[in-house]
């Protein structure tokens, strides 16, 4: 039962994924990767962990590919551009793709990767979110800080690759307009009461 | 003055003090000026060369004992490698620094007169004295590790002066040229001293030469079922080096596009001392080349080829310094024929008295060449004898030297080089022996050919630079006459001591030769001074075929100047006129006159054509197609680099995964 | 588990640099409001000086710790030893000599902001955390928080379509071959179960894998590293970005990555793939026989400099794999020694074309070194010590770092090997001697006279020195590098 249903799924990502390369539509191509994130999933649950499986849907499928997709209907590509020379490459990357594929099935294809038995499955109990914690927290400390510098350094480049201050632009400082006094806004301007040379 | 480290402090003072010299030309060129510049290289030269004269007292003339010792340690590798500074000073370094520091010397203080007007004055101080100093280092090693530092770096400076004043178009192809015909000398040169590291597990002359008898036997294969002898292999690699750096043939090439430098540059380096070090590397290195005949059958058969046929092509040269530039080739080779039929010493003293007289010449064709307005075509000179006394007495001493006048420094070194072949039993001997007495007869025939054409008959410059001659300055006089002084007395005081009067003895342990190749003491048994040598000498082929040479250049160029283009048409008139004063007979005067010019044309054509052409520039072209070509991978597109990338690594998966 | 049994203390500089980056980038933000005034125009100069002092004090911390405190630590997740300390403070050296040199270039263009200065010192972390990566885990993410900034270091001129367009490249070509260094480390793990350096190497002793699924495994990881350093055929990015980046960036790409990127070769090659000596051995020798190959020729038809110092730089690579093929410890040092002697040389090299360039004018053509040596001989004479100890030429320091390798090659039996890597080298020499060729035989065209500022005279002329002083004493550096290396 398991392994048919790896098998289902596994066929079903595979399929998922040649389509988000090769469908015309980038919507569905987009969508294509939803699938291919959501059929991960599955997979992960196959082995047992859940709570990675549930952040990657939550994550992928339902922050950053939603925000992909907006991106793609804002943005009008122009896909036939994108495939000049499709047709003109195809042999060769068929070739390469080819031969590539020969000399994995050469390398990995007959079984056994040192013939290392799967791990024995966790009683029901187990809690999938609490083991993760305090791994993550205690022996994975250096590597999860570590990934969370790097995150700070891409929140950095962003901001410095894209922010910038147009001269001309307008925008409001809260702090001043909090700040204003009645002097700021309120000129009092002294006028005569009347015209000082009568009307003709 | 035996306290060792009082002469240890001399020795460092004459390496140093050409240095100190050029780094003030160089880096505070600016704030001592012109004259400081000039003062700097010159004095500090000067006092090398003094402190060489007071070397070669002690070394030679009281026989303190040699010196052999090191002055730092530069580095102390992981596997008991050391790579030291050291010198070895003994006779041979003695001879050797006393001829480099006085030519060099006089070059200095020709160059205030013939760099005067050149805005590059400081800098070209700068690199003369600079060369200097690494010349020293290349002379005064005691290991290969420095001797091949000096051999770059005399190479590298040389390379630098041959561009002095380079035109931009030529500039990339010529200079790439004599960069890859030294390199390619050098790489031999790198390789042989990879080998005796391998084989003897040391850098240190002394080492090296004391147990070279033990490899004597042993044999390496290059490539897989060939065995050769490794003393052959290493002397064979040295010698490609020297063939680099000392212009034989067929890595000549270099040297006559080198005469596009300025000429005291092109005395100094390329004919008096950077050339020559090849020739010293090969006598230090004697202590090898003895054991392997078939090396020194090499070095025989290279140093007659270029004897004989490098002085043909100054046949047909007219460019003056192209000329002296050609028979520099040809001496080299005489001083190599010498090496090769084991009379080091011979090889040695011609290597000295062709520096005074070779220097001599190339001085006195910058003299020329200055008077003439910078015009170096000897076909529009002529009759300069009347405008410039002293460069023409000087030169006419230089020349004579060249062809082996009896009595001048040359014949006393050429004659017994002539007479070592003669004598010697390598294998090659004999045709080296044809070859240099052929070289004897075209050496007389160019050198007076360039002398008449150049000082006398009629005047064929225009009248602007007519109106204008005049003899050179002091500072450029002076030296040709400090040159001629040692051009005309050196063999006959010095023929006896370095040569006859106690063979083997003069260079101590410098030099070793093997007692059944030892020409020299063979005939130190007719050795009775100087001056019979030169009566024996009236009676020698290769004194006639000198004044033979000498005459046909009267003849050709001063008697009937219609000669040599009509040489060929009219041979029955060479035959004559010629037959009447020597009884050569007609086939004889055809071949060296008509068609030696031929030959010597053809030959140069040929040179052009395939060795430079081919060879040399083939390389440099290719390098430059192929980088060219290459590049267009590179196109930018981001698709080809990953495709590129993707491709690299299926290769790598295919050969080691699969295979 | 407790906090003492991290063993921090051996991590102190990298905590240091951490602690001290995300300071420096809060200080920073809060200098922003000054940006108006006078002193703003000038760029952060306070950050600027910060940022140097950070620098000092981690080098600083790491020379206090050099061989101390030995061993894993964090979790076995991070390797503390001298030769990770050696090539930290080489890290530092090459930040700290970045940046002096690139001030007047970044404020003349306007670029001497805050960013540049944060963004490159948490890619210093990066390669700190590479040097002492002890797991495959802690490879892959030094790696990233190392490349992530160069990345976009090399765009940060929006303006300047070339920075961007060498910033796509090099991102592109960085993330399929970080995806082929993970999918060789996902190999290995698979055959072996462990992603510790350590354990995988005592797995594949023990060999009770198939080999071939190592071997394949092994190949991928050949190509991110290759990538990493600019081996051929994975060096296409290199001449590109060299040439499209801003020349400060350039300059910091050209050094301190490249150490990073030889201890990450080192800590997985001679550390846990070392009984795979054999295949990896033979991969390298290809890929050295290519790059000085390619490098070499390529480079003699190049009319910018940036870009044939690119070459140059993938021929040396091609030494620097030379002297890993002897497989043995004394081979190892001398790749090492060779790999501090570049970053020096090239820190020297693209100071000089900083020095020569101004607003408008990069410098960057081969032809702009023109009488180079009647404007400032002095410089002339820098630029000239460099080329020569590019080209190998004694008594430089180049000269050693190429006699070392070839020797360590010659010794190890691959003579064949090493006469091809003089043969290039001497095609090598051609191009280096051009640009001196063009600084002392031809004529300015621009006679702009040189004003360095103080402290960029001073640190140039000092490195150039270095190189002279280091060639004519080689001994102190060179048995530093043996003595890391363990290869008495």
């Amino acid at each position: 039962m398991e392994s048919f249903l790896f098998y289902l799924f596994s066929t079903i990502l595979l399929v998922a994924a040649t389509a988000v390369i090769t469908v015309r539509h980038t919507v569905r191509a987009a969508l294509s990767l939803v699938l291919v994130f959501f059929t991960s999933a599955a997979l992960w649950v196959l082995l047992e962990a859940e709570f990675l499986a549930v952040t990657l849907v939550v994550v992928y499928v339902g922050a950053v590919m939603v925000l992909f997709l907006f991106v793609v209907m804002m943005i009008d590509t122009n896909t036939t551009v994108l495939r000049e020379g499709f047709t003109k490459y195809l042999p060769l990357g068929v070739l390469v793709a080819v031969t590539m594929a020969a000399e994995m099935f050469l390398a990995l294809g007959s079984p056994g990767f040192g013939g290392m038995a799967a791990p024995a499955p966790h009683p029901a109990s187990y809690n999938n979110v609490a083991e993760l914690g305090s791994i993550l927290y205690t022996q994975y400390v250096y590597p999860f800080e570590l990934a969370s510098v790097i995150l700070l350094v891409a929140i950095i480049a962003a901001i410095a690759l894209t922010f910038r201050r147009r001269p001309g632009t307008k925008y409001q400082d809260p702090a001043r307009q909090v700040s204003v006094r009645r002097a700021d806004c309120v000129r009092l301007v002294q006028m005569p009461a009347a015209r000082k040379t009568p009307a003709p | 003055m035996d306290d060792p480290v009082n002469m240890q402090s001399i020795y460092l003072a004459i390496v140093l003090a050409p240095l100190i010299g050029s780094l003030i030309a160089g880096l505070f060129g600016w704030k001592v000026g012109r004259s400081g510049a000039h003062w700097a290289a010159n004095i500090g030269v000067a006092i090398a060369f003094l402190l060489s004269l007071v070397v070669f007292k002690q070394i030679i003339l009281d026989g303190a004992p040699s010196f052999d010792g090191v002055i730092y340690t530069w580095l102390v590798s992981g596997s008991g490698l050391h790579l030291d500074v050291g010198f070895r000073v003994d006779e041979l370094t003695a001879i050797m620094l006393v001829v480099v520091t006085f030519v060099s010397l006089m070059v200095h203080v020709y160059t205030i007169g013939y760099m005067h007007d050149d805005p590059g004055y400081n800098r070209f101080f700068c690199y003369t004295a600079l060369f200097t100093f690494a010349m020293l280092i290349l002379v005064m090693a005691n290991n290969f590790l420095q001797l091949f530092f000096g051999w770059e770096a005399v190479g590298l400076i040389s390379y630098l002066l041959i561009g002095f004043w380079f035109k931009r178009e030529s500039a990339n192809y010529a200079s790439l040229k004599a960069f890859l015909a030294n390199r390619v000398g050098d790489l031999g040169f790198l390789l042989g001293i990879a080998v005796i590291y391998k084989y003897f597990g040391s850098m240190d002359y002394s080492t090296v030469f004391k147990s070279a008898h033990a490899i004597v036997g042993q044999t390496l294969s290059v490539w897989p079922g060939t065995e050769w002898s490794v003393i052959t292999v290493t002397c064979i690699l040295l010698f490609i080096g020297a063939m680099g750096k000392s212009a034989q043939v067929p890595l000549h090439v270099w040297l006559p596009e080198s005469m596009e430098g300025p000429t005291p540059i092109s005395a100094l380096i390329h004919a008096a001392t950077m050339v020559t070090a090849g020739i010293f590397m090969v006598a230090r290195m004697s202590p090898l080349f003895e054991f392997s005949e078939t090396a020194l059958s090499v070095v025989l058969l290279v140093g007659a080829t270029t004897a004989f046929f490098m002085g043909l092509l100054g046949l047909v040269q007219n460019d003056i310094k192209r000329v002296v530039a050609y028979s520099t080739l040809s001496q080299l080779g005489y001083m190599t024929v010498a090496l090769g039929v084991s009379a080091y010493a011979a090889g040695i003293f011609h290597l000295m008295t062709h520096a005074f007289f070779k220097a001599l010449l190339f001085l006195g064709a910058g003299s020329v060449i200055v008077a003439m307005h910078h015009e170096q075509d000897m076909r529009h000179m002529g009759g300069l004898r009347k405008y410039m006394p002293i460069t023409y007495w000087t030169v006419l001493l230089g020349s004579l030297a060249l062809i082996g006048f009896p009595g001048s420094a040359g014949f006393f070194s050429k004659d017994a080089i002539i007479s070592a072949v003669e004598a010697s039993n390598i294998p090659g001997a004999s045709i080296a022996y044809v070859a240099v007495l052929l070289g004897v007869f075209v050496t007389a025939l160019y050198t007076f050919r360039m002398f008449f054409l150049v000082f006398h008959g009629e005047g064929r410059m225009d009248q602007h630079t007519r109106d204008h001659l005049h003899e050179s300055p002091w500072v450029m006089t002076l030296p040709l006459i400090a040159l001629a002084i040692p051009s005309l007395v050196a063999g006959l005081m010095w023929a006896g001591p370095v040569l006859f009067d106690h063979p083997g003895v003069f260079f101590g342990h410098a030099i070793v030769v093997l007692p059944d190749h030892d020409v020299l003491r063979e005939m130190a048994h007719h050795w009775q001074g100087p001056l019979s040598f030169m009566v024996h000498g009236l009676m020698d082929p290769a004194f006639w075929l000198a004044m033979a040479g000498l005459a046909v250049a009267y003849v050709c160029y001063m008697v009937r100047t219609d000669l040599p283009d009509l040489a060929i048409a009219k041979l029955g008139v060479v035959y004559t006129v010629l037959v009447e004063k020597y009884g050569f007979d007609r086939f004889n005067e055809f071949f060296f006159v008509g068609g030696g010019t031929l030959l010597g044309r053809f030959l140069w054509q040929k040179d052009v054509a395939l060795i430079d052409g081919v060879v040399v520039n083939g390389t440099a072209n290719a390098v430059a197609w192929i980088s060219s070509v290459v590049r267009y991978v590179q196109s930018g597109f981001l698709y080809h680099y990953a495709f590129a990338m993707i491709l690299g690594l299926l290769c790598l998966l295919g050969w080691f995964v699969v295979a | 588990m407790t906090f003492a049994m991290l063993k921090l203390a051996a991590a102190s500089p990298e905590v240091l640099v951490l602690v001290g980056a995300c300071a420096i980038l809060m200080v920073d933000v809060f200098r922003t409001q000054e940006k108006n005034t006078k002193k703003g125009a000038e760029g952060a100069v306070l950050t600027y000086w910060l940022s140097l002092i950070l620098l000092f004090l981690g080098a600083f911390v790491t020379f206090l710790g050099f061989g101390k405190h030995t061993g894993l630590a964090l979790n076995g997740y991070f390797l503390k030893d001298s030769l990770g300390d050696l090539l930290k403070l080489f890290i530092y050296l090459a930040a700290f000599v970045t940046f002096v040199y690139s001030r007047d270039y970044l404020r003349e263009r306007g670029l001497l902001t805050g960013e540049f200065f944060v963004l490159a010192l948490f890619s210093v972390l990066g390669m700190l955390v590479l040097v002492s990566a002890s797991s495959f885990l802690t490879v892959f993410l030094g790696l990233e928080l190392m490349s992530l900034p160069l990345y976009a270091l090399i765009a940060l001129d929006r303006d300047s379509a070339t920075a961007s367009e060498a910033a796509m490249k090099y991102f592109v070509m960085g993330a399929i071959a970080t995806g082929m260094l993970l999918y060789g480390m996902s190999m290995l793990y698979g055959a072996t179960g462990s992603l510790d350096l350590g354990k995988v190497s005592e797995a594949v002793r023990h060999g009770d894998q198939k080999h071939i699924v190592l071997v394949f495994g092994l190949v991928f990881m050949v190509v991110g590293v290759a990538f990493k350093l600019g081996a051929v055929p994975f060096h296409m990015w290199l001449p590109d970005v060299y040439q499209g980046s801003p020349t400060p960036v350039t300059l910091f790409l050209s050094a301190a990555p490249k150490l990073a990127a030889f201890a990450m070769l080192l800590r997985l090659f001679m550390g846990a793939l070392e009984p795979l000596a054999v295949e990896w051995q033979q991969m390298l020798a290809i890929l050295a026989v290519l790059s000085m190959a390619v490098g070499n020729v390529i480079a003699v038809s190049q009319t910018n400099l940036k870009r044939m110092l690119g070459y140059s730089a993938i021929a040396h690579v091609g030494f620097l794999f030379l002297g890993m093929l002897a497989t043995n410890p004394q081979g190892y040092s001398a790749a090492l020694f060779y790999m501090i002697t570049y970053s020096l040389m090239s820190l020297a090299s693209f100071g000089v074309i900083l020095l020569l360039s101004r607003l408008g004018f990069e410098a960057d053509r081969v032809e702009d070194c023109k009488g180079l040596g009647e404007r400032s001989p002095w410089f002339a004479a820098v630029m000239a010590v460099v080329m020569l100890s590019m080209a190998g030429v004694p008594p430089f320091l180049g000269f050693w770092a190429k006699w070392e390798v070839l020797r360590t090659a010659v010794d190890a039996g691959h003579v064949s090997l090493a006469l091809v890597a003089v043969a290039f080298s001497v095609i090598g020499a051609w191009y280096y001697l051009r640009v001196i060729w063009f600084m002392y035989f031809e004529k300015a065209q621009d006679t702009a006279p040189l004003v360095p500022t103080v402290g960029m005279g001073v640190l140039l002329s000092a490195n150039a020195l270095a190189l002279l002083y280091l060639g004519l004493f080689p001994s102190s550096l060179m048995a530093v590098c043996v003595l890391v290396m363990g290869a008495h």
